[in-house]
């Protein structure tokens, strides 16, 4: 039997990014959108379960690492959503023609790169939210070195150049377009929540928001709530 | 598809708690008004506070500026409440 797990990569704007894959000898194949900044972290190692218990039922799976995340050497500051979008359609070139698309969170505003597939979403963020997340943990660092910032001088700052946002540098483009990005909402979807959620849903998984945590943990049962969820999804 | 829930704004708060703190049903649902928050859980540090915030937007469809935001609103569970009942409240 091959590796479960290997590293690969997928060719964008002249340089190589890095993607993890499961099962490449596999018929079908899950591409993941993780979620995005910090909230990528804290979700990966839960992600890279999923990706092997679909392995075990003989569904691949690939997981790209965005231009200026995780390992890749792309300046996160020229980054914007438009970017990551044509990453993930270079990425998804080399699979079948019938494209899975699984997303979390803020993954959810990028998967409408490829119109025509079927999509699978857990949790979906809105770009503002993320924003103002961010910004917020900027204020509050800013607050605690005796400097009074709104967020209306972050954008400001945003235009000038790119404003570092608890560690992310956000570029004008990536800052105008989390602003006024939320996920696309025609096609077929799937939507998951959490139980606790009062989000709309097709279907609850239990399990805890990792997302939302402030160190990165694991939680398998919410790894098994989701392979078994995509493993239906996948067969219909 | 079901459709969003409206949510009491304690139901929100315990739910966003027990999301951010990574505690279960039981555990959040013995929070008091009296609760101690910020400075007694160590989770919940000023990244957890910022997910905190735009979770109850979400939840409650409110949104929180930024002079509303002050030590005291995390000092207990109850304040907490209060102010997303404020906020509900309009």
């Amino acid at each position: 039997m091959s590796q479960p797990l290997e590293y690969s990569s997928y060719p964008f704007n002249g340089h190589d990014e890095f993607c993890l894959r499961a099962g490449s000898h596999h018929q079908k194949t899950i591409l993941f959108i993780p979620p995005l900044f910090d909230e990528m972290n804290r979700v990966r190692r839960m992600i890279v379960g999923t990706m092997r218990l679909l392995n075990e039922h003989a569904i691949g799976s690939i997981l790209p690492d965005l231009p200026g995340t995780n390992e890749s050497l792309f300046p996160l500051e020229q980054a914007s959503l438009t970017i990551w979008r044509n990453a993930l359609a270079h990425c998804a070139e080399p699979l079948a023609k019938q494209l899975y698309v699984a997303s979390f969170r803020g993954g959810c505003l990028i998967d409408d790169f490829a119109v025509e597939s079927r999509k699978w979403r857990l949790a979906p963020a809105k770009g503002p939210g993320l924003l103002r997340t961010m910004m917020r943990t900027r204020m509050a660092s800013d607050k605690e070195a005796g400097l009074a910032t709104d967020m209306t001088q972050l954008a400001e700052e945003a235009q000038r150049g790119h404003v570092n946002l608890a560690g992310n540098h956000i570029g004008p483009k990536m800052f105008a377009e989390l602003q006024d990005t939320v996920p696309m909402s025609s096609g077929s979807i799937r939507t998951a929540q959490l139980t606790n959620s009062n989000q709309a849903a097709d279907v609850k998984l239990s399990g805890s928001a990792l997302w939302l945590r402030a160190e990165p943990d694991d939680d398998p049962q919410l790894a098994k709530a989701i392979a078994d969820d995509l493993l239906s999804w996948v067969a219909q | 598809m079901s459709e969003n829930l409206d949510l009491t704004p304690e139901a929100a708060v315990r739910a966003v708690m027990q999301d951010i703190l990574g505690l279960d049903a039981d555990q959040v649902s013995a929070f008091t008004a009296e609760t101690e928050l910020f400075g007694a859980l160590p989770e919940l540090d000023s990244m957890a506070v910022a997910g905190l915030l735009t979770e109850l937007e979400d939840r409650l469809d409110i949104m929180i500026e930024d002079d509303e935001v002050d030590g005291e609103l995390f000092e207990t569970f109850g304040n907490l409440v209060a102010f997303a009942e404020m906020k509900v409240a309009g």
